[in-house]
């Protein structure tokens, strides 16, 4: 029970993504030239951690349960929902391989929780957040 | 190297148990003996647990009163190592736990467990014979499923050491 590698994480996470998206592109980070495109997801990872567990045993660990954040931006505020309920309809309560071959990996469980939306006025971009929590077994 | 003379972190004690299905427990002079304790707390022996639970002895007196006397009494009697509640993380295949689910199965196989504390140079080892009680599957969601057991020691058969 080694602690999983978050490259493996990252490449799974764009993968999935972009399978329950297409043709709406996908990016690892918000980057202010995007933001000409009509609909665009970004997703960004955060809480990588497994439970360290008692004495000098550095494998004595428990399960991941890492979350990624997804961000979704559209011109049209109704668009944003529509690709929200896409992600909410394909990976809420999802079991089995996440991100599908090569990149995937083996989840338990995702949950989806469907955070806010918000609108910026500067960018003119609707947004929808969503965090995705990954039950990983090692 | 010396008995450990330093507070510990309860975070480098682990727990080991003694390997195959039949085992031999020590006597109990030998669970007294590091040279017969520190071979079984080896990194194929060791039981990967959440966190070891106390250890020691339990309580145990014997309360007199007497009828016009001011003060009663508590009189220690021999009291009994103590039976600990472990939890480990499940991993169906772990050799380890496997072992501990044949012994609850069993009921009466008796083996040797060590608890070895260290602070990272010195290690202090309590060792004990037991067997394994109550193992149970927790799977609740929201973490790893839990398998939690219970080692009930048997009496006088308990011992300290140390790698001085």
């Amino acid at each position: 029970m080694g602690q999983n590698n978050p490259v493996v994480y990252g490449k799974a996470i764009q993968a999935a993504l972009q399978a329950v998206v297409t043709p709406v592109p996908v990016y690892a980070a918000f980057n202010r030239n995007f933001a000409t495109q009509p609909k665009f997801i970004t997703w960004l990872l955060r809480n990588v951690h497994q439970d360290v567990y008692t004495g000098p045993n550095q494998n004595n660990k428990g399960i991941d349960r890492p979350i990624f954040q997804v961000s979704i931006f559209t011109q049209q505020i109704e668009d944003g929902f529509t690709i929200s309920n896409q992600i909410l309809q394909s990976l809420h309560g999802y079991s089995g391989l996440f991100g599908g071959s090569p990149n995937g990996i083996y989840v338990s469980k995702v949950d989806v929780m469907w955070l806010y939306n918000s609108y910026d006025n500067e960018e003119k971009l609707a947004q929808v957040f969503l965090d995705c929590q990954l039950d990983i077994p090692t | 190297m010396a008995l450990p003379n330093k507070v510990l972190p309860g975070f480098s004690a682990s727990l080991y148990a003694q390997p195959t299905s039949t085992p031999t427990p020590l006597t109990t002079a030998q669970l007294s003996l590091v040279a017969s304790v520190s071979p079984i707390a080896v990194s194929g022996n060791i039981l990967n647990v959440e966190a070891v639970p106390a250890f020691g002895q339990d309580d145990a007196m014997a309360n007199f009163s007497v009828a016009g006397s001011r003060q009663s009494d508590k009189i220690p009697t021999q009291s009994a190592p103590t039976s600990m509640t472990v939890t480990a993380a499940w991993n169906p295949s772990d050799a380890g736990l496997l072992l501990m689910r044949g012994d609850a199965y069993n009921g009466t196989v008796d083996r040797t467990f060590v608890i070895a504390a260290t602070d990272g140079t010195n290690i202090v080892y309590y060792a004990f014979n037991g067997r394994v009680s109550q193992f149970t599957i927790d799977a609740q969601p929201g973490a790893e499923a839990k398998c939690v057991f219970t080692i009930h020691p048997r009496g006088n058969q308990y011992g300290w050491s140390n790698n001085a």
